[in-house]
């Protein structure tokens, strides 16, 4: 009887240490920690690890791009959010040493980031456009619409984002304060007659862009349902083609690249110009804002200053 | 379906690239989190299940463990990763590991011991009084009697810890971190269903080969007078006769009344048919 | 309008004062894609356990189909499910399917266990009594296993309100939200009111289903409160 439990205890200590052991190994390598990267030559970037979206490793204008663009090949990549908590907390507390933040981000100007240029235009512009179904897209939602984005500037979508991201402000009232500044927040019944569902990608700039899109409809008369904070685009991209959301505000470079893989359109008129062919029939653009939010490649000032970067192109030299 | 065939069908997407590490590296990484954790939970719970078992007090621990079943995994674990992200710099994966084994070994910690426990509880009264009469000490009574008879309960909580910590390990890959959990996040992010349903595929895979593993050493350990599993000749054997005892009865009471004599009272009992709990 | 309150665990209070109709949204939400699925898993698993049970062989492939699916991430059957039944993808209806499937696995097994545990001797003198099968089943063998399936009940209760949360990352608003809202607003330092809020809902929820199961079961078995003594 004895003999039994031991043999059971050894066993599963055994078992344990095994799987433990083999454990250590995998672990330090496969999230991307300590492995020296390999490869790459020895370019500054082969030195650095890369923080982004999951789809940046993938992406013709991520780790691909960089590579054919620039021949930057970083030492590794790490999967973490589209300019999140994850990719902000890492590049701040030194798990990255460059990541792909988006440029009206707050948190660079707080933390004093610097943002790397983009001579070659890797990252097409990216400017804030309704994105509705054809169906709801009436001439009075796309008035109500189209003059918020003729006042949204760039400046106005750092300052939301300060609001809600560092001072943790509501979005909603912050949307709504925007609008009163405007002047865009008058009563009428512009959009009377309207009843749309407005969804949100899962960032807070994107849910104050919504937010601002529902009350300016719904001061216009538009019966509005919000469905914010829905995943990432792979998520609600087909929630608005078969119709449970009909409103989403959207950026105008990514939209171009989800509906056409070999799109080469780098500025804001030629992408904007492409988007209608993209676009599939049930989905239409409204007029572009001149405000702006695109991809940048963004280290520390520590890390500038050690290799001396200013721009991409300099990450392919060596240290 | 297609889709997913061709994604696990790529060498590559095995081996990984130079920035990307591939599906058994992943793999690997996926084994190491579950193991860290049951290993952690079991330290825990089984010397501790087996104690409160033994001695019958402070069974309010087990049912504050069982308590951590209600627990959100998913916000424990965003939980975690916000109180600790401020305090870990430099590279590496202690960031995304730490939160990650908090949670996990919560998970996994409430079936270990509720099984312990009731595995303890549930052995007959008639042979722990036969130990004691044989002149047993407790701690004999506790090693000898007890545990083997409490074994295959041991084996099943564990079992389920294990098939809940590696569905579970999927979610570690929202915070950052590595694993199979990677694929159905990236897969769901790059919009290449194959990546995604095929990581899922893994995952269960997985599962399942752990679990193949884990009922294969309970079948090397626990006595076969306790699991049942001899030749019919061999039942006149005294020595399995006499350990016979986990009684296949309903967790509570038991459809004519109440508890019986010796029987778990608390509500470990009743959350022992199947602690499983597939998350992430 | 915007909150005033701070970032400290204890904050959930000024928290929830200040998104009062949200969150109450958000816990109804949480609350019938909970417990919908135990419902439609109990109705399902009823006649699938009572024929692995009066079926022998039915109960090996019964036990093991449900062990395996137990074991496919919670997420990647959210977001299978649009291809499976058909239905939009933001349809809180995938989670209802997906968490019904993992409820069914593991009552089927419950159900059958319970039956099975039911005495020889109350079977026996139901048969001698004159009652038909049906009859039997409905006023002795499924009452007599209530203990057991309400065991098990509790069991898928608590897990669905768990894994619900998962499906925020995927935007199904529930609970689950107020975690990714507090992730989102972490990026200088924590921001905790929704994210501890968001687990004492869950928790809080989790219990008071869990005990109305225990209650409802009381209710239905009066001959269980004679001698039992918890």
């Amino acid at each position: 009887m004895n003999r039994r439990i031991a043999t059971a205890l050894t066993g599963g200590t055994a078992l344990l240490t095994a799987l433990t052991a083999c454990g250590e190994s995998g672990s330090s390598s496969a999230g991307g920690g300590e492995s020296t990267p390999a490869g790459g030559g020895d370019t500054i970037a082969a030195e650095l690890v890369l923080g982004g979206p999951p789809e940046f490793q993938t992406r013709p204008d991520g780790v691909p791009g960089l590579e054919e663009v620039y021949g930057v090949s970083f030492g590794e990549f790490r999967s973490l959010d589209a300019g999140g908590p994850l990719t902000i907390n890492a590049l701040a507390n030194g798990q990255i040493d460059a990541a792909d933040v988006f440029t009206t981000d707050p948190n660079i100007a707080a933390n004093d980031w610097v943002v790397l240029e983009d001579p070659e235009n890797l990252f097409a512009a990216q400017n804030v456009v309704p994105l509705i179904s054809t169906e709801e897209a009436t001439d009075g939602v796309g008035a109500v619409l189209n003059a918020v984005s003729a006042e949204l500037t760039t400046e106005d979508l750092i300052s939301l984002n300060e609001q809600v991201i560092i001072d943790r402000q509501d979005p909603a009232a912050v949307a709504g304060q925007w609008l009163a500044e405007q002047g865009l927040d008058a009563t009428g019944t512009q959009a009377a007659g309207a009843d749309l569902t407005i969804g949100s990608a899962n960032f807070p700039e994107n849910i104050t862009l919504a937010n601002i899109y529902a009350q300016a409809l719904q001061a216009q008369g538009a019966t509005v349902q919000t469905q914010l904070n829905i995943g990432s685009r792979e998520v609600y991209m087909p929630g608005l083609q078969d119709g449970s959301i009909d409103l989403i505000p959207e950026y105008t470079g990514v939209l171009l690249e989800y509906f056409d893989e070999e799109a080469t359109a780098v500025s804001s008129e030629d992408v904007y110009a492409a988007l209608p062919e993209a676009l599939p029939e049930n989905l239409t653009v409204l007029e572009q804002s001149e405000a702006e939010d695109k991809d940048a490649i963004v280290v520390t000032r520590e890390t500038a200053e050690e290799y001396g970067l200013t721009s991409i192109a300099d990450l392919a030299e060596q240290p | 379906m297609n889709d997913v065939l061709l994604w696990l069908n790529d060498p590559q997407n095995w081996t990984g690239t130079r920035v990307t590490p591939g599906i058994v590296e992943q793999a690997s990484a996926h084994l190491a989190y579950t193991a860290i954790a049951l290993s952690i939970a079991g330290v825990i719970a089984f010397p501790l299940g087996l104690v409160l078992g033994h001695t019958g007090r402070a069974s309010w621990l087990v049912s504050v463990a069982n308590g951590l079943r209600a627990l959100p995994t998913v916000g424990l674990l965003i939980l975690l990763y916000v109180m600790v992200s401020p305090l870990i710099s430099g590279r590496g994966d202690a960031v995304y590991l730490v939160p990650t084994e908090i949670a996990l070994v919560l998970l996994a910690l409430p079936a270990i011991l509720a099984n312990t426990y009731a595995g303890v509880r549930n052995v007959s009264p008639d042979a722990r009084d036969a130990a004691r009469g044989m002149g047993m000490t407790g701690r004999q009574v506790l090693f000898r009697v007890e545990l083997p008879n409490a074994l295959p309960l041991v084996f099943s909580g564990l079992r389920s810890a294990a098939l809940q910590v590696i569905a579970t390990a999927t979610i570690a890959a929202y915070v950052g971190l590595g694993g199979l959990g990677r694929y159905v996040y990236d897969g769901l992010a790059s919009r290449d269903f194959g990546q995604m349903a095929g990581g899922a595929v893994l995952v269960a895979a997985l599962a399942l080969l752990v679990d193949l593993a884990l009922s294969l050493l309970q079948r090397a350990t626990v006595s076969r007078g306790v699991s049942g599993r001899f030749s019919r000749r061999s039942t006149r054997d005294s020595r399995s006769a006499a350990v016979t005892v986990v009684r296949p009865e309903p967790p509570r009471g038991g459809p004519d009344g109440g508890p019986r004599p010796g029987q778990a009272t608390t509500p470990a009992a009743a959350l022992t048919p199947s602690g499983e709990h597939p998350s992430g | 309008m915007s909150s005033a309150a701070g970032s400290a665990p204890w904050d959930l209070f000024g928290y929830f004062a200040d998104h009062r109709a949200e969150v109450l949204d958000l816990l109804w939400a949480h609350t019938w894609l909970s417990v919908l699925p135990v419902v439609i898993g109990l109705l399902v698993a009823l006649p699938i356990g009572w024929l692995a049970r009066r079926y022998r062989w039915a109960y090996p492939p019964v036990v093991s189909v449900s062990g395996l699916l137990y074991t496919i991430p919670s997420l990647a059957l959210f977001v299978v499910m649009p291809t499976l039944l058909g239905t939009q993808i933001l349809d809180p209806l995938n989670v209802v399917a997906a968490l019904t499937l993992y409820t069914v696995a593991l009552l089927v097994r419950v159900v059958a266990d319970g039956l099975a545990a039911v005495p020889e001797d109350a079977v026996q003198a139901a048969t001698a009594m004159g009652f038909t099968r049906l009859q039997r089943l409905r006023t002795v063998e499924l009452p007599l296993a209530v203990p057991v399936i309400a065991a098990g009940l509790r069991v898928a209760m608590v897990a669905n309100v768990s894994l619900v949360a998962i499906a925020a990352t995927i935007g199904i608003p529930q609970l689950g939200q107020l975690f990714i809202t507090g992730f989102q607003l972490s990026v200088t330092g924590p921001y905790y009111p929704p994210i501890v809020l968001g687990i004492v809902l869950s928790v809080a929820l989790a219990l008071l289903l869990d005990r109305s199961i225990v209650l409802g079961a009381r209710l239905i078995t009066p001959w269980q409160r004679v001698s039992a003594a918890r």
